[in-house]
């Protein structure tokens, strides 16, 4: 009986995994991709009215002092913490702004969405999230708005009409091209690589890793994908599985990708224990702090990254040029303190900058 | 490894052996197995470097899987091990990066864990807390704890000699000796001391065991500080294997550790179980682990494989036992 | 006072109801948006699933066993309801029994691991734990399916008379929960595999089909848990209910609900779980951050059962 059930279990589940059509590489979503010109002539994007959403009865909070709170993915992690202060940066830069941090421990929809709701009825002006998924967080999000709450997102977007604004890192394609683009600089056109990422549910990676894909298609067709490992947010894991890739390729493997901020480091650790500097490269997003020894040692010549001192920084002065009324819809840029001008692109998204890669020459100059 | 502790009398009836250690043979059968098929489709599993990596990489869990086995042979469990072995690391690293002596940052963690877990063996047997309720509890306190305490800033910058499970010794990393010579002696200890027996006792039953002069209380406060004891170890295994701790609780390592330790023939309901089992469980998680992806195992696939690998095990040791009852 | 009385005022049940009371009105003045109807009817449609979860795991655990696969269920269940309506086509009606009709199934299966094969339900469901997360990410290859109809958002978003609609099925299900364990023979069958199942065998009870059917009942609620979650959310993911065995085992040990069988009641557990949810809720409206409530409330669980423990030494001596 047992064994007919599973069985039947498993043929169910065969039956419905292979209706779903697998994307180039394993990790990425199904979402339509936009891989940019491969000498990096920006493409014209074409000018979208605004389409994010509107507080209702929200009061004139004109130059008051409001409470923010700021729920991110999850707290305890360095990319995290770092946001987190620039937040606080930038709430004591502009002296009106009362903002704490606060959220689950573990990435889940479920604890965000609660803790969210909490923070509504606890009646903050403003709420600051970076989403651990873009359709859950919206229903929440959308009772902040109902209730007069500004709300604006960073990191990891929300569907657009559930937030007014959202504070965006880099796009997905400009990270792409910079991640693919460096690692063919490092092992030559036809060289094959693995993927070390985080999960496949988390969006932003299987966004970047769609991109990373259609991006190598276009522009760099003898690469070869060879296979991608998921790793949590977990760095011994991390480096377990990439040791595993290193000793399953052997010589066939010239590089690999860190998905995450974790993922990075124990990469560049696992080809550093196997002697493996200069013949296996390591490209990713990482943290400069954490890369520093790798980089200094020339086993890693590339990291790629936003700072997210600076992304937390400007998500909160987006957010209260948003309550001062200041940036209303249809801006074309706002002042963003000590950034400067930041400019608006898909309706309602500020743009922080391109990526930025990090190299031995620079490294030193960031503390994050 | 299982050996050492094999030779007891009648050495030639295997039929007796494959009784008192059938699940160890079971797993290490398994391990074998897993070692020639995957072996045989790529060859460069069994090289020198895997081999290492797999064995070394997951000695902390090993470790960590024997305290586990004698607190669930002991007749209790353990949820919060993870939570702990987290804070234990991150103990450690602010030591060391402190500028205290390196032979401190070693040693704290292991006493902190003896000292907490002491409390803990303490609130279940004084206090009758069933252990998995304590457990849960401090599961929630640590964790919490351990992230108001640090926010998750990682630390790095540790001085080079605290690398304690980066250092080699005939060309064999140092996690494997810790994992291997302390299987052997609790083993050995659990097996001929009289206190080692009596954790067998008390987990087959505690009030026989009472009547027969045995002190339950005591034997529970004696293993959950024993637990602590290699929870302390794990923890220096596991912050010093990499240049980064990250201060934070390693995501479900209490299930990993768990399942080592039932799998590897340790009966949830107390009395039975060697730690040769845990630790040959561990290792075949972590081969496990490996080969799945040596194999090209569809990596979406891959946690379905292992859910149905750990009940292929835990279903073959049922039947074994049942043939074992029936005459 | 007479022993009946003592005896009352000595129940899990008496202690926890006093200590909610107060953990109410201390979080009442720390917060004055604590108390409010908006606030409370809003907490228990985020408790609802944990909640439901929460009455089958009571039967679970009242006979001695435990059901960690809960989450995971809930999360392959989200996934098939996701497959059934989206990829192979079937009105989202249907999708949705037959969700929950595998989540019975996967319940099921636990109980016949348990019974068939005298594996202890601590770790067939630890392996199934893994099981079925692992089938729920194979399934969607982590692709999550989006665009429900509007209709389906009233099970999760909705309200009914003022009252969130999960919320009235979350009191149906307690209710026949309550009975059915309180004052049915079913639920004396129940007590009695959890006090001694040898003995429960003995006297003619069918131990096994008693199991099969509270398992199966755990793996069913945790499916109708799953497709009000999807409704909430308005997404499936495969990593949906990751940890929720946790939050469930909480709650009902926190209502006295004994891990070693025989004992607890449904009363316990809504106590139980109010207690958490208040906690959870009253202290980040206090000011108080989700790593000081996760503290708090692991500190409560120990601190509840001591209390407990001793008021019954007095009791029994």
């Amino acid at each position: 009986m047992i064994r007919k059930t599973l069985f039947a279990a498993a043929a169910l589940a065969a039956m419905a995994g292979s209706a779903f059509a697998a994307s180039a590489w394993t990790g990425g979503d199904d979402l339509p991709t936009n891989p940019l010109a491969c000498d990096g002539t920006a493409g014209a994007a074409a000018a979208k009215p605004y389409d994010g959403g509107e507080p209702t009865g929200a009061p004139d909070r004109k130059g008051k002092k409001i409470t923010v709170v700021d729920v991110p993915k999850l707290i305890g992690i360095g990319y995290f913490n770092a946001t987190s202060k620039g937040i606080a940066d930038a709430a004591k830069e502009l002296g009106n702004v009362d903002a704490k941090t606060d959220g689950p421990t573990q990435a889940n929809i479920d604890q965000q969405i609660t803790f969210i709701d909490n923070y509504i009825t606890s009646g903050v002006d403003g709420i600051l999230f970076a989403a651990n998924d873009p359709v859950a967080i919206a229903p929440v999000l959308k009772k902040a708005l109902s209730k007069g709450i500004n709300v604006v997102g960073y990191d990891a977007n929300s569907q657009p009409d559930a937030r007014q604004w959202f504070v965006n890192q880099a796009e997905f394609n400009g990270i792409a091209k910079a991640m693919v683009d460096n690692l063919a600089k490092e092992i030559g056109e036809e060289g094959a690589f693995a993927i070390v990422t985080s999960t496949f549910t988390t969006p932003n990676q299987a966004r970047w890793i769609a991109e990373m894909a259609a991006y190598a298609e276009k522009c760099h067709p003898k690469m070869k994908w060879l296979e991608t490992v998921e790793a949590q947010e977990d760095n011994v894991l991390s480096f377990n599985q990439a040791t595993t890739l290193i000793n399953k390729y052997g010589d066939e493997l010239k590089g690999i990708f860190g998905m995450t901020s974790v993922a990075t480091p124990a990469s560049a650790e696992a080809v550093t224990q196997a002697n493996k500097c200069g013949t296996i490269a390591v490209v990713g997003l990482a943290t400069p702090n954490a890369m520093k020894p790798y980089v200094e040692k020339d086993c890693v010549k590339s990291v790629v990254l936003w700072n997210p001192v600076d992304l937390g920084y400007a998500a909160m002065q987006v957010l209260r040029a948003v309550a001062d009324g200041d940036l209303k819809p249809g801006a074309t840029s706002v002042k963003a303190g000590k950034l400067g001008e930041l400019q608006v692109i898909n309706g309602s998204e500020i743009l922080l900058g391109a990526p930025f890669v990090f190299s031995k020459e620079n490294i030193g100059q960031f503390d994050f | 490894m299982s050996d050492i502790a094999l030779p007891v009398r009648r050495p030639s009836s295997f039929a007796r052996l494959f009784e008192a250690y059938g699940q160890e043979i079971v797993v290490l059968a398994a391990i074998v197995v897993l070692f020639a098929i995957v072996g045989l489709v790529n060859p460069r599993f069994l090289s020198d470097t895997n081999l290492t990596s797999i064995f070394s990489g997951n000695a902390y869990i090993a470790v960590a899987a024997i305290g586990m086995a004698m607190v669930i042979i002991s007749g209790h469990i353990d949820v919060s091990v993870g939570s702990l072995i987290g804070v234990l690391a991150t103990i450690a690293g602010t030591l060391a990066v402190s500028g205290y002596p390196i032979w401190v940052a070693w040693l704290v963690p292991v006493l902190v864990g003896i000292a907490i877990n002491t409390c803990l063996g303490a609130l279940i047997a004084y206090m009758r807390i069933p252990s998995i309720v304590a457990t849960l509890g401090m599961l929630s306190i640590l964790k919490g704890g351990l992230i108001s305490a640090t926010g998750g800033t990682w630390i790095t910058g540790m001085p080079p000699g605290f690398f304690i499970a980066q250092a080699r010794l005939f060309g064999i990393p140092s996690p494997v000796y810790f994992m291997v010579v302390l299987t052997i002696l609790v083993a050995l200890w659990m097996r001929y001391s009289a206190t080692g027996r009596s954790i067998y006792a008390v987990g087959g039953n505690a009030e026989a065991a009472r009547a027969s002069g045995l002190n339950p209380e005591r034997t529970c406060v004696l293993v959950f500080a024993l637990h602590g004891f290699f929870a302390g170890i794990a923890a220096l295994l596991f912050a010093t294997q990499l240049q980064v701790i990250q201060s934070t609780v390693p995501p479900n390592l209490e299930l990993t550790v768990i399942t080592a330790a039932v799998i590897g023939g340790v009966s949830i309901l107390g009395g039975t179980g060697t730690v040769i089992g845990s630790t040959l469980a561990a290792i075949l998680f972590a081969c496990i682990g490996s080969a799945l992806i040596f194999l090209n195992v569809s990596a979406y696939w891959l946690r379905a494989v292992l859910g149905l690998l750990i009940l292929a095990t835990v279903l073959a040791d049922m039947a074994r036992r049942r043939r074992g009852l029936s005459p | 006072m007479s022993a009946a009385w003592k005896n009352l005022l000595l129940r899990h049940e008496t202690i926890l109801g006093v200590l909610l009371v107060i953990t109410l009105i201390v979080l009442a003045f720390q917060s004055d948006r604590f108390f409010t109807a908006d606030n409370l009817l809003n907490q228990g449609r985020l408790m609802a699933e944990v909640g439901l979860v929460a009455l089958a795991m009571t039967f679970v655990i009242v006979t001695g066993g435990i059901d960690l696969s809960v989450g995971s269920i809930l999360g392959l269940v989200a996934i098939l309801l996701g497959v059934f309506w989206q990829k192979l086509g079937l009105p989202l009606p249907l999708a949705m029994m037959l969700g929950i009709v595998v989540g019975g199934v996967a319940g099921l299966v636990n109980g016949l691991i348990i019974t068939r094969f005298g594996v202890p339900p601590l770790i067939a469901t630890l392996a199934t734990l893994a099981l079925y997360r692992g089938l729920a990410e194979g399934i969607s290859q982590a692709r999550s399916v989006r665009g429900y109809p509007d209709w389906f958002f009233m099970l999760g978003q909705g309200e009914f008379l003022g009252v969130p609609v999960q919320l009235w099925i979350f009191g149906l299900c307690a209710v026949i929960a309550a009975v059915i364990l309180g004052l049915s023979t079913f639920g004396r069958a129940t007590y009695a595999i959890g006090s001694n199942a040898v003995a429960a065998r003995f006297s003619g009870l069918s131990v096994d089909r008693s199991l099969l059917l509270i398992y199966t009942a755990s793996g069913l609620i945790a499916g109708l848990a799953a497709v009000i979650f999807v409704s909430r959310v308005s997404t499936t993911r495969s990593d949906m209910g990751t940890g929720l065995e946790l939050d469930v085992i909480t709650a009902v040990v926190l209502g006295g609900t004994s891990i070693f069988g025989g004992r607890g009641t449904i009363i316990g557990t809504l106590l139980g779980l109010g207690l958490m949810q208040a906690l959870k809720n009253g202290l980040a409206l206090a000011g108080v951050k989700g790593d000081g409530t996760i503290v708090v409330i692991g500190a409560v669980l120990i601190g509840t059962i001591l209390i407990s423990n001793i008021f019954r030494k007095d009791a029994d001596g």
